[in-house]
C-alpha cells in the first residue's frame, strides 16, 4: 500500500512537471539572469563588461527621461484601461439588452481583438495618414477641418490617437468577457426584482455588479499589466515619437538596450518595471480577496 | 409607458452598437479594399470607397517578388510548433493541477498568473543573449522556444478552466474499469473538453502568428522572418507602396479574424473561469 | 507504469526533434579544395530589396556558381532601416555574412568592433588608382583598407520643371530664393517641400548637413565634437523650421526617407533633396511625371560663395570577419566589378547609381543607356557632387562619431523637440550636443 501510494505521486507529478520547467526555465531564469545583468556594464556587441553594482539602477533614478517616460507610462496605462472598460463593459450590457442581432454585433466588434500589432500599426497608419488617409481627407471634404489633421504628428493629438487605438484593441476583450459572465447571471432575480419595483440602476447595482464585479476585477488586473508591458503598439505606430511624446518605459528600454546597445542599464530598467507592476498586483490582488470574500 | 421606455432604450443600444460595429469593423474593410486598388487610385483619390479598378497586382507582387509566402510558411511552422507543444504540455499540466492538486492547483495557477507580469522587454534581453550562445538566434527552434514563455501559462490558465467542467464521476467510473490514470486523461477526459483545447489551441496559435518583439529581436535574416517583421520590414523597401503592405496585411490578418470566429464563444470563458470558478 | 514512462518519453523527444527539425538553418561545413578551386558556401546580404538590382546581383551569382561548381551563394536582401538594428543584433550573436554592402558610417563601427576584414588584396588586383582615393579613406584605418566602394551617388536638389515655370519662377540657386520658391508653391494640395525628421532615420541630420556644408561648417568640429550650436548651425535649424512650418505636411515629423520621397514621386512636393535615385522612383510612381523632373545643385547660402557639395555616399561592400571563406567573397566581388556584369549593375538604376571605378562612365555601354541619355545633365550635376562630397560627418575623415550622428536619431528628436514642443531653439541645439557628446564619450 505504502509502494503504491509512492508511486502515485510520482504520475501526478508527471504531470504537471513539464510546464513546470519550461515556466522555470523560461520565465525564472531569465529574471535572475536580468537582476544580474543589471548591475553590469553589458553592451550589445562589445563581448567585455564589468560588475557595478547598483551604478545603472542609480543612472536610470536620476535621469529625468526615464521619469518622463515612466509618466507616459501611466498616463497611458490609466487613459486606455478606462477607456476600455468603459466601451468593454457598455457595449456588453448592450448586447445583453438587446433582442435581435446579438450574434451579428459581437462578432462585427469582436474583430480588433484578433488584428496582428503590426497589421493594427499598418491599417491605422494608413487611415490616419497625414496626407493621403482616408479619415483627414474625409474630415476636410465635409468641411469639419479646414486643413489635412495630423493623428499622428501634431503633439496635441498624437498620444490621444494611440490611446484611442489601444482602446480600440482591448475594448473587445473586455466585452466578450463582461458578456460571458452577464449570461451566468440568473434571470429570475431579475424578475423578482422587477415585480418588486426596482429600476435599471437598482438592478443593475444590486444584481448585475455583485455577480460580476470578480470578472471586471480580474480583468483590470490583467489588462493594468499588459498595457504598461506593451511595447509593440506605440513602438510600430510612432516609435516612441514625436519628441519622445509617445515614450513609455518599455520602449525607453528598447531604445536603451537596442539603440545605445547598452543591456546592462536597460536591464535596470526593466527590473524597475517588474518592481512598480508586482506592487500594482499586491494592491490589486487585495482588493479582489476581499471581494472574493465578501461573495460567500 | 414602460414598453414604450423601454422600445427606446433598446433603440439606443442598437444605435450605439451599430456606431461601435463601424468603428470596429472599418480598419479591416478599409486594409481589403486598399489592398485591391492600383497605387495611382490610393494616393490621389483618399476618400474614394470602392476600387475604380480592381486589381490582383499588389498581391501578385507582394508574392512574387517580394517572397512573403516565405514568411508566411516561417510563420506558420513557427505557430503550429508552438502551438502543438504548448497545447500537449498545457492539457497535462492543467488535468494535473485540477485532479491531483486541488489545494497546491489554486497556488500554481496564481503562480501562473504571475508570469504574466514579466514584462515581455525583461524577458528580451536574457533571451536575446542565451540564444545566441546557444546558437538559436535566427532559428525558428529559438523562437518556438520563447514562445512558449507566453503560450504555456496561458494555455494552461484558460485549460484549467475547461478541465474543472469534467466531472469526477465519469473517471471514476472508468477507473473501476480498469484503466489507468493517462488512459482515463487520454480516452476519457480529453474527448470531454476536446472543444475547449480546441479554442485554446486557435487562441495560442494566434497569439505565436501575431508575435512580434521577441521575433524582432531574436531573427535578422529576412529568409527567417515572420509575416510580423517581413510586414514592418516593407515599410522600408526600396518602394513606399501602401498598396502592397495593405495586400501583405491583408494575408496576415484574414487567418487571424477567420480564425477568431471560431472560438469566439469559447474564448470568454476559458479567460477569467479559470480564476473565477 | 513504466511502459507508460518510456512512452512519455518518447513523445517529448519526439516534440524534440519536431522541434530541431524547424531549426534547421545550420550552415554546413565546407573547406577549400586543395588544388585551389574554390568550394564553400557564401551568404550575402545586400540592401537591393526588389527590382532590377536584385536580379543582376543574382544573375551574376549564379553565373559565378556556374563557373565555380562548389560554391554556392545565398543571397539575402535587407531594406536599409533595418540595417544598423539587423549587423549589430548579428554581430552579437554570431549571425552576420560573410559579404555585404554597408553604409560609410556604420563601417567605421565595424572596423572598430574588428568585424570586416581588411581588402588591401582585392582593391590592388583591380587597380587602386581606378578608384577615387576618398572613396577608399571612407573605409580606412591605420593605413589599412576595410571596405571598397560599389557604387556613388550625391545628394542634389530636385525640383519640378512644370511647377516652377507656372508659377514664373526660376531654379533657386541660394536657400533664401529656395525658401521664397517653396513657399510660393506650397498651394492646391502641393507642398512645397517637405521636411522630414522621424527619429527613425537620419533624414534632419542631412538636410541639417547640406546648410552648414554650403557655408563651409560641418556638424562635428575638428577634435570630433558635436557642432550643433554653432551660428551656422543654428540658422539652419531656423531655416529648416521655417520650411517645415510653411511648406511642409506636418506629418513629415514623422518621414523616413521613403516617406519623404515618395511624396516627390506621387508629385506632392515641388522640391526634394536625393540622388539620381530620384528619377526612378518617379518612373515607377507617376512615369507621365518624368518629363517635369530636373535636379541643380544644391543652394548656397550667398549667391557668389564658391560651388560645394553636402553629402556624397559610396556605398561599401564588406567582407566580414566571421566568413569562412573571405577568398570566396573576394573572387565574387571581382566579378561584380567586371565591366560588363558592373554596367548591367549600374543601368539597372541609371544615374542612381554612378560608377566608383574610373573608365565605366566613358563606355559606349554605359553611355547608351535611354535614361543616362536623358538626364545626361543631371548625371554631370550629381557626378560633380560626388567628387566633391564626403559622408556626412566625414570632413574630418571617418570617425565613429560621424556614424553615431547618422544613427541615434539625436538631431531628428532634437527637430522634433522644436517643431511640436515649440522649445526653443538654441535650448534645443544645445541639449541635442550635449546628449551627443555624451554618447561619444561613453563610446570612448
Amino acid at each position: 500500500m505504502k509502494n503504491k501510494r509512492k508511486q502515485f505521486d510520482y504520475v501526478r507529478w508527471i504531470f504537471v512537471l513539464p510546464a513546470l520547467v519550461i515556466v522555470g526555465v523560461l520565465l525564472i531564469y531569465p529574471i535572475f539572469s536580468s537582476l544580474y545583468y543589471s548591475m553590469t556594464t553589458k553592451h550589445l556587441i562589445k563581448p567585455a563588461y564589468d560588475f557595478i553594482g547598483l551604478a545603472n539602477y542609480q543612472a536610470v533614478l536620476t535621469d529625468p527621461e526615464f521619469f518622463q517616460a515612466f509618466f507616459t507610462s501611466i498616463i497611458w496605462t490609466v487613459c486606455s484601461l478606462t477607456g476600455q472598460i468603459l466601451i468593454g463593459f457598455t457595449s456588453a450590457l448592450a448586447i445583453n439588452r438587446v433582442k435581435h442581432g446579438k450574434g451579428v454585433y459581437r462578432t462585427l466588434m469582436i474583430i480588433p481583438w484578433a488584428f496582428p500589432t503590426i497589421v493594427i500599426a499598418l491599417s491605422w497608419k494608413w487611415i490616419l495618414n497625414g496626407v493621403s488617409g482616408f479619415l483627414p481627407n474625409l474630415l476636410v471634404q465635409l468641411g469639419i477641418c479646414g486643413t489635412l489633421p495630423q493623428f499622428l504628428s501634431d503633439n496635441s493629438m498624437v498620444f490621444i490617437t494611440l490611446i484611442f487605438i489601444n482602446i480600440w484593441f482591448g475594448a473587445p476583450m473586455i466585452m466578450v468577457n463582461v458578456l460571458s459572465a452577464l449570461q451566468t447571471i440568473p434571470q429570475d432575480q431579475y424578475e423578482a426584482a422587477q415585480i418588486d419595483g426596482a429600476s435599471h440602476f437598482q438592478q443593475f447595482y444590486h444584481i448585475t455588479m455583485p455577480h460580476i464585479k470578480v470578472v471586471v476585477g480580474l480583468l483590470i488586473v490583467l489588462r493594468t499589466i499588459w498595457i504598461f508591458n506593451n511595447f509593440d503598439i506605440i513602438y510600430l505606430i510612432t516609435g516612441g515619437g514625436p519628441a519622445d511624446l509617445t515614450t513609455t518605459v518599455p520602449i525607453y528600454a528598447y531604445n536603451m538596450g537596442w539603440g545605445t546597445k547598452m543591456l546592462g542599464k536597460s536591464s535596470a530598467v526593466t527590473m524597475l518595471l517588474l518592481l512598480f507592476l508586482l506592487l500594482i498586483c499586491v494592491v490589486y490582488f487585495t482588493i479582489l480577496a476581499k471581494w472574493e470574500k465578501e461573495d460567500k | 409607458m414602460r414598453k414604450k421606455k423601454e422600445r427606446l432604450g433598446s433603440g439606443l443600444c442598437h444605435i450605439y452598437l451599430i456606431i461601435l460595429s463601424v468603428i470596429a469593423f472599418f480598419p479591416l474593410v478599409w486594409v481589403l479594399l486598399s489592398s485591391v486598388k492600383s497605387a495611382g487610385e490610393l494616393t490621389s483619390n483618399p476618400t474614394r470607397f470602392l476600387p475604380k479598378h480592381f486589381t490582383m497586382g499588389n498581391f501578385i507582387h507582394v508574392i512574387q517578388d517580394l517572397g512573403f509566402t516565405k514568411n508566411i510558411s516561417n510563420s506558420l511552422i513557427i505557430a503550429l510548433s508552438t502551438t502543438f507543444i504548448a497545447i500537449i504540455v498545457s492539457c497535462m499540466a492543467a488535468y494535473g493541477i485540477v485532479r491531483f492538486f486541488p489545494k497546491l492547483g489554486n497556488i500554481m495557477s496564481k503562480a501562473l498568473v504571475a508570469t504574466y507580469l514579466f514584462p515581455p522587454i525583461l524577458l528580451a534581453i536574457p533571451y536575446s543573449l542565451a540564444m545566441a550562445r546557444a546558437g538559436l538566434t535566427n532559428t525558428r527552434l529559438g523562437l518556438v522556444i520563447t514562445y512558449l514563455s507566453f503560450s504555456v501559462p496561458y494555455a494552461v490558465w484558460m485549460l484549467v478552466g475547461f478541465f474543472k467542467t469534467v466531472p469526477i464521476g465519469i473517471e471514476e467510473a472508468a477507473r473501476v474499469d480498469g484503466a489507468n490514470k493517462f488512459q482515463v486523461f487520454v480516452k476519457v477526459v480529453i474527448p470531454l473538453v476536446l472543444p475547449g483545447i480546441v479554442a485554446t489551441a486557435i487562441y495560442t496559435f494566434i497569439n505565436a502568428w501575431n508575435e512580434f518583439l521577441y521575433s524582432l529581436i531574436l531573427i535578422n535574416s529576412s529568409d527567417m522572418m515572420t509575416v510580423s517583421v517581413a510586414l514592418r520590414s516593407l515599410q522600408g523597401a526600396e518602394i513606399l507602396d501602401w498598396g502592397d503592405m495593405m495586400a501583405a496585411s491583408t494575408m496576415v490578418v484574414i487567418p487571424s479574424v477567420v480564425f477568431f470566429m471560431f472560438i469566439q464563444n469559447k474564448i470568454a470563458g476559458g479567460m477569467t473561469e479559470g480564476a473565477v470558478k | 507504469m513504466k511502459r507508460k514512462l518510456v512512452l512519455i518519453l518518447t513523445g517529448i523527444m519526439l516534440a524534440g526533434s519536431i522541434l530541431t527539425a524547424c531549426g534547421g538553418d545550420s550552415k554546413t561545413d565546407t573547406t577549400a579544395a586543395a588544388d585551389g578551386e574554390l568550394e564553400g558556401d557564401i551568404t550575402f546580404w545586400h540592401s537591393f530589396t526588389q527590382g532590377a538590382r536584385l536580379e543582376v546581383i543574382q544573375e551574376a551569382a549564379d553565373e559565378f556558381m556556374e563557373g565555380n561548381p562548389n560554391v554556392n551563394i545565398s543571397i539575402e536582401t535587407f531594406s536599409w532601416p533595418d540595417f544598423y538594428t539587423k549587423w549589430t543584433t548579428g554581430l552579437a550573436s554570431g549571425n552576420v555574412p560573410d559579404m555585404s554592402t554597408a553604409l560609410p558610417a556604420y563601417v567605421v563601427e565595424m572596423m572598430d568592433a574588428e568585424a570586416i576584414v581588411p581588402m588591401d588584396d582585392l582593391i590592388d588586383q583591380i587597380g587602386r588608382d581606378k578608384f577615387s582615393e576618398s572613396a577608399l579613406s571612407e573605409g580606412e584605418k591605420d593605413g589599412v583598407c576595410y571596405s571598397m566602394p560599389l557604387y556613388s551617388h550625391a545628394q542634389v536638389m530636385w525640383y519640378r520643371k512644370d511647377l516652377l515655370k507656372d508659377a514664373g519662377l526660376e531654379v533657386p540657386a541660394t536657400w533664401d530664393q529656395f525658401a521664397e520658391a517653396a513657399k510660393a508653391l506650397t498651394k492646391d494640395g502641393i507642398y512645397g517641400c517637405s521636411f522630414p525628421c522621424g527619429s527613425s532615420d537620419q533624414m534632419a541630420t542631412r538636410f541639417l548637413n547640406y546648410y552648414v556644408r554650403s557655408g563651409g561648417g560641418s556638424l562635428l568640429t575638428d577634435d570630433l565634437q558635436a557642432n550643433i550650436t554653432s551660428d551656422l548651425a543654428l540658422d539652419g535649424i531656423r531655416f529648416w523650421v521655417d520650411i517645415y512650418k510653411n511648406c511642409s505636411p506636418k506629418d513629415s515629423v514623422n518621414y523616413a526617407v521613403l516617406d519623404q520621397a515618395t511624396l516627390y514621386y506621387q508629385g506632392k512636393t515641388a522640391f526634394d533633396f536625393n540622388s539620381g535615385f530620384q528619377i526612378s522612383g518617379v518612373a515607377a510612381n507617376s512615369p507621365d511625371m518624368v518629363d517635369q523632373i530636373g535636379c541643380a545643385p544644391l543652394p548656397k547660402i550667398n549667391k557668389d560663395d564658391p560651388d560645394y557639395s553636402a553629402e556624397t555616399s559610396n556605398t561599401p561592400l564588406v567582407v566580414w570577419q566571421n566568413s569562412k571563406h573571405p577568398e570566396i567573397c573576394k573572387a565574387f566581388i571581382e566579378k561584380l566589378y567586371e565591366e560588363d556584369t558592373y554596367i548591367k549593375f549600374l543601368a539597372a538604376t541609371p544615374v542612381g547609381m554612378l560608377p566608383a571605378i574610373k573608365g565605366i562612365s566613358e563606355t559606349e555601354a554605359y553611355r547608351s543607356n535611354e535614361t543616362v541619355q536623358k538626364f545626361i545633365d543631371a548625371e554631370q550635376i550629381i557626378a560633380k557632387a560626388v567628387d566633391m562630397g564626403t559622408s556626412i560627418g566625414f570632413e574630418h575623415g571617418p570617425s565613429i562619431q560621424a556614424g553615431l550622428l547618422n544613427s541615434q536619431g539625436v538631431i531628428e528628436r532634437m527637430f522634433q523637440n522644436i517643431l511640436t514642443n515649440g522649445e526653443d531653439v538654441e535650448t534645443a541645439a544645445q541639449a541635442a550636443e550635449d546628449e551627443l557628446n555624451e554618447l561619444f564619450r561613453i563610446i570612448q
